[in-house]
Order: structure tokens, then sequence, then C-alpha cells
């Protein structure tokens, strides 16, 4: 009888050297943009990367942990607006109120989840949309943070344009890491294999012992620090929130378009799809409602016939993960 | 009195939400199709029926019965060539679909309506009123109330009662034992469809009678058609009825309380049931 002497678990992948060294480079001239890029370039860095970040968490909430959400604007619209009143109400400084403001998605998370948690399917996406729209509505009717008229972030003129930007591209690279690093740790430690064995069924994931509302819960939390973070970035460089912008659904349709055009259920598909949508927008936004059409019928076309997006269509001419979540076993002779 | 006052309006208005959510009631309640497009179709249906009452002159009636059966073609079409093929345990891909549907339908409207408001060219029914005591109630809400009663009671007859509605539901509840027994599944999904979107026919003519419609409303009649069917109960069709109500009463109540809360008290109440009922009022006995 033959034994095998060595044997040895394999998760990196030639693609996923190149994706991950190319990361770093990314990363690192996104820290430097402000010595290298004009301030034009850099807003939409900071642009780009809240899309990302935003599609990211949704993806984790949709494609794995089976929670499709409406409403994930509601945690935008708590973070921002719980930064601009620390910095402007109570003078704390804003790249350190920026992680303060954290602390309301996570308490608004809660309740939401506990009271939502019962729906099922299309039942908790509306569940999430109300929610959202009776926060939009609620806070427009706060006097305290100017109701309707929303906030403006005037303590930011205290730091000159060069200071401001090397603190966005920091901030960005923090969103980045935190949401696509942590959803990418996640995914490779044993959570993630509860996590992928729920994405594909949650009652077999069950019955081999995932708990998944447990699991759900702290997805559901995470996702919404993760999008808050986004949150807060995206209008500390606005300068402005308003309750429609804040809450706008439009953050959710924009999630479900990266999202499901990218393709659903992977780390990859978030990315390519918050670049493709990021860049159509930069090319075809001037189209307005024709554009808009087209962005529409695409999503429709692609739940109809292509339901892994665009990164299922590049699974199938080759595998090639930027991010390998599997484990591949190799004996060694 | 005040309250009274803002009982009877919100009942009125809920006879207004109860015709977009009969049809909601139809394909979410019992056939489990999320469709994001409902509101977007009934703002479609209004837009075609104020520009067609400036061609057509066929009076309202008139118009209601040219509307109705585009609407009916509209929802066969919808399911036959969309919804039938997201359909499945899996929400997820009805959800998307529609979704994409409904922010083309959307831009689509705005490319051929612009933003502007629109209303039907009142004949005096919008404007008239009669007095009980000391309370004006307005003749057409009460005649939208009365359409919205008489259609949940045939609606729920037809679901009770008739082959089709047998089959619907017998469809909703296994797919292939109802394939099984001669039922096509299909064909009957294409026909609840054309019957759900046939209903918001009815209600888009009254309400462009009614109010102003434009192209970006759709959101907020799909999210009054979502919240009447589950206050009223998944699958149970006077549910959503009374749901309706519900919702109406709510929102007129608080109105009341302040201008800015109204919206916000139907939200408040649609989330007071999902904490203490989440089956829904008129739940189906198990």
């Amino acid at each position: 009888m033959e034994t095998i002497k060595h044997m040895r678990v394999a998760r990196a992948t030639t693609s996923s050297r190149i994706a991950m060294t190319l990361g770093i480079v990314v990363l690192v001239a996104l820290v430097a943009m402000p010595w290298w890029a004009t301030s034009g370039n850099i807003r939409w860095a900071i642009e780009l990367c809240c899309y990302i970040a935003i599609a990211q968490m949704w993806n984790l909430l949709a494609g794995y942990a089976g929670l499709v959400s409406v409403g994930q604007q509601a945690f935008i619209g708590v973070a921002g607006y719980l930064l601009f009143v620390l910095a402007q109400n109570f003078g704390v400084n804003p790249f350190v109120a920026v992680f303060l403001s954290l602390i309301a998605p996570a308490v608004l998370a809660v309740p939401t989840y506990l009271l939502l948690r019962r729906l099922d399917g299309p039942y908790f996406a509306i569940g999430t949309w109300v929610v959202a729209e009776a926060v939009r509505l609620a806070t427009s009717n706060i006097d305290y943070v100017n109701a309707g008229a929303g906030m403006t972030l005037r303590v930011m003129t205290q730091y000159s344009q060069h200071e401001r930007e090397v603190a966005f591209v920091l901030l960005c690279a923090v969103l980045l890491l935190a949401t696509i690093g942590g959803s990418y740790w996640l995914l490779r430690s044993r959570h993630g294999l509860a996590l992928t064995a729920m994405r594909d069924n949650p009652v077999a994931a069950a019955s081999q012992g995932v708990n998944v509302g447990r699991l759900r819960f702290c997805i559901f939390v995470a996702a919404a620090v993760g999008t808050g973070l986004a949150g807060a970035i995206y209008y500390m460089a606005q300068l402005r929130i308003t309750p429609g912008a804040g809450f706008d659904p439009f953050w959710a349709s924009m999630s479900i378009f990266i999202v499901m055009v990218g393709g659903i259920g992977s780390i990859e598909g978030a990315i390519l799809g918050a670049l493709i949508y990021f860049f159509a927008d930069r090319l075809f936004g001037e189209f307005g409602s024709a554009y808009l059409i087209v962005l529409g019928l695409l999503t429709l076309v692609i739940a109809l016939y292509a339901r892994g997006g665009v990164w299922g269509l590049l699974q199938k001419l080759g595998d090639h993960p930027w991010f390998p979540v599997r484990r591949k076993l190799i004996v060694e002779e | 009195m005040q309250w009274l006052d803002a009982i009877i309006q919100g009942v009125l208005l809920g006879g207004m939400y109860a015709q977009y959510a009969l049809g909601m009631a139809l394909m979410f309640g019992v056939m489990r199709i999320v469709n994001i497009a409902h509101g977007d179709v009934m703002i479609l249906l209004s837009l075609i029926a104020v520009s067609l009452a400036g061609v057509l002159p066929v009076g309202n009636i008139g118009l209601i019965v040219v509307i109705v059966p585009i609407a009916v073609g509209i929802g066969w079409a919808l399911q036959t060539f969309i919804l039938n093929r997201v359909v499945g345990a899996d929400p997820l891909p009805s959800l998307i679909a529609t979704f994409g549907l409904s922010i083309a339908l959307q831009n689509l409207m705005l490319e051929v309506w612009s933003a502007d408001t629109r209303s039907l060219p009142n004949s005096g029914i919008a404007s008239e009123s009669f007095q009980i005591g000391p309370i004006y109630v307005g003749l057409l809400p009460v005649i939208v109330l009365i359409c919205a009663f008489v259609l949940t009671g045939g609606l729920d007859a037809v679901m009770r009662y008739t082959r089709f509605g047998r089959g619907l539901r017998a469809a909703a509840a296994d797919t292939e034992a109802a394939a099984m027994t001669g039922v096509d599944p299909k064909r009957i999904y294409a026909t609840a469809t054309a019957i759900a979107v046939g209903i918001l026919g009815l209600a888009a003519v009254f309400a462009a009678l009614r109010a102003t419609v434009s192209p970006s409303d759709g959101s907020a009649q799909l999210i009054y058609a979502f919240e009447a069917v589950i206050i009223g109960g998944m699958g149970s069709i006077w549910g959503a009825f009374l749901g309706s109500m519900v919702l109406g009463v709510a929102q007129a109540i608080g109105l009341r309380v302040d201008p800015g809360l109204g919206i916000l008290f139907g939200h408040l109440v649609f989330l007071l049931v999902l904490a203490t009922r989440p089956e829904g009022i008129m739940a189906r006995k198990k």
C-alpha cells in the first residue's frame, strides 16, 4: 500500500498573486494621489472608492447572507448625519468624527435586524426600504439637523486643500482595506465556509451546524457599519448633506446595478461592477434618461440571461480568481 | 370631530391605495412575485390615459374602457416575456429583473412625457362633494372606494370559487404538483398578472382624475401597495383592502398632527404591525 508522504493546502494562485501585487500598487498610488493627481481626479477617486465599498457590502448581504436589502441608504444617511452633527455642532475633529459616526449605523442596524429577521426574501427587502424611508422622513422633521434644508460642514475650512486631500485618500485606503480586505478575510476564515454554505442553501447549512441566524445578524451589522463609513466619507467630501441626498434610494439602485452587472456572490464582481458603473457614468451620464434606460434594460437582461454578471462570464473563459477563497489539496510525491 | 374627519378622509384615501394594492395582493401575496415596476406601470397607464384624453373625446368611462384592455395586454406580456423566466423559490431574480424594468420605464416616461406633472382634464366630478353633518366628503373618492370594495369582493370570489382561482392557488403553493394535475402554471400566471395590471389600469385613470401624476411617482405607489399587502396579510385579498384602510387612516391622522408627518405615520404603523403581528391582520389560519 502506498502512503502519501506530503500534503499541503494551496490557496494562492498565480492570478491571485498578480491581483494582490496590483492591489498593493493601486493602494499606494491612491495614498500618493495628492502628490501626483489633480483635485478633480482625487474627487473621482473618493467617489469610486465609496461606490466599491457600498457595493461590496451589498454583495456580502445579498450575495452571501441571503439578505436582499433595498434600504442601505439608511446607514449611509445616519452615519453622514452623525458626522456632521459631531463635527459641526460639537466641535469634534471631523477626521475623528468619521470613525465615531459609525456608532449610528451600528445602533440602527440592531433594532432593524431584530424587527425584520422574521421576514424572508422579498418581505425583508421591502422592510429595509420602509425603515430607510421612515428614517429619511424623520430626519426631514428634526429641526436640530436643519430639517429638510440639510447641513453644511463649515468646519472643514480650517484645513488647507492639500491637508484635506491627504486625509481623504488615507480614509479611502482605510475604507477599501476594511470593506474589500474585511470581506476577503471573512470569506477565507471559518465563517467564510459557513457563509458560502449559506449562500448555496441556508437550510442545508443550518443542518450542518451553521448558526444561520447569528451569522446573518453579524453580517447585517458589519455591512451597515461598512456602508456607513463609505457614506460618512462621501458626504464629508461633499461638505453638505440633506435628507433627500443622504437617504436617497439611488444608493440602493446603484448597489443592485453594480453587483448584478459585476457578478453577485464574488468580491471580484463588485469591484468590476463598480468600475463599469463609474466609467459608464462618466462617459454616458450626459445622455441622462436615455443612458438610464439602457442601464435598466441591462440589469433586466442580466437577471434574465446571465445571472453571474460580467465576472461569471469571465469565469467561463478560465478560472483566474483575484481573491481565491477555495482550498486546493496538493499531494507531493 | 377633527379626528372623525381625519378617519373618514383616511378611509377614502385607503380606497385609492386599495386599487394599487389589489394587483399587488395577487402578484406578491399569492404568487410571491416581487414586482418593483408595479408603481411605474401604473404611472405609465395614467400618462397614456392623459395623452389619450387629449385626442379621444370619449369621457372618463370611455377612457376606462380603452385603458383597461391596454393594461391587461401589458400585464400578460410582462408575465409571459419577463416574469415567467425569473419566477421561482429565490425572490432575487424577479426583484432584480423588475428593478431594471422600473429604472428603464421611469426614464422612458421622462423622455416621452418630460418631468411635468399631468392630470386628466377636470370634468367636474373631481371637485364635487356632499355634506354629511359637519363633514364634507368628495364624490370622486367615494366612487373610488366603492370601486375598490366591489373589485376586492369580485377578486376574492374569483380566487375562492372559480377554476382559475383554484388553479392559481395550486400553482403558487406547489408549481410542479399543480402541473401534474393539469394546471399550466405559466399560462395561469400570465392570466393572473393580466388581471393584476388590468386593475391597475382602472386605478391609473382614477389617480389621474384625482390628482396629478409625473414619471417619478411610481416608487411611492409601490411602497404603499407593498405596505398594504403586508399589513393585511400575505395571500389574503380582503387583507390587502383592510391594510389599505389602515395605511390611509394612519397617513390622514399623521397629516393632522403635522403636515410633514403623514407618510411617516403610515410607515410607522407598518413597522408596528411587523413587530407585533408579522403575519398580518388577516393572515390565513394555518
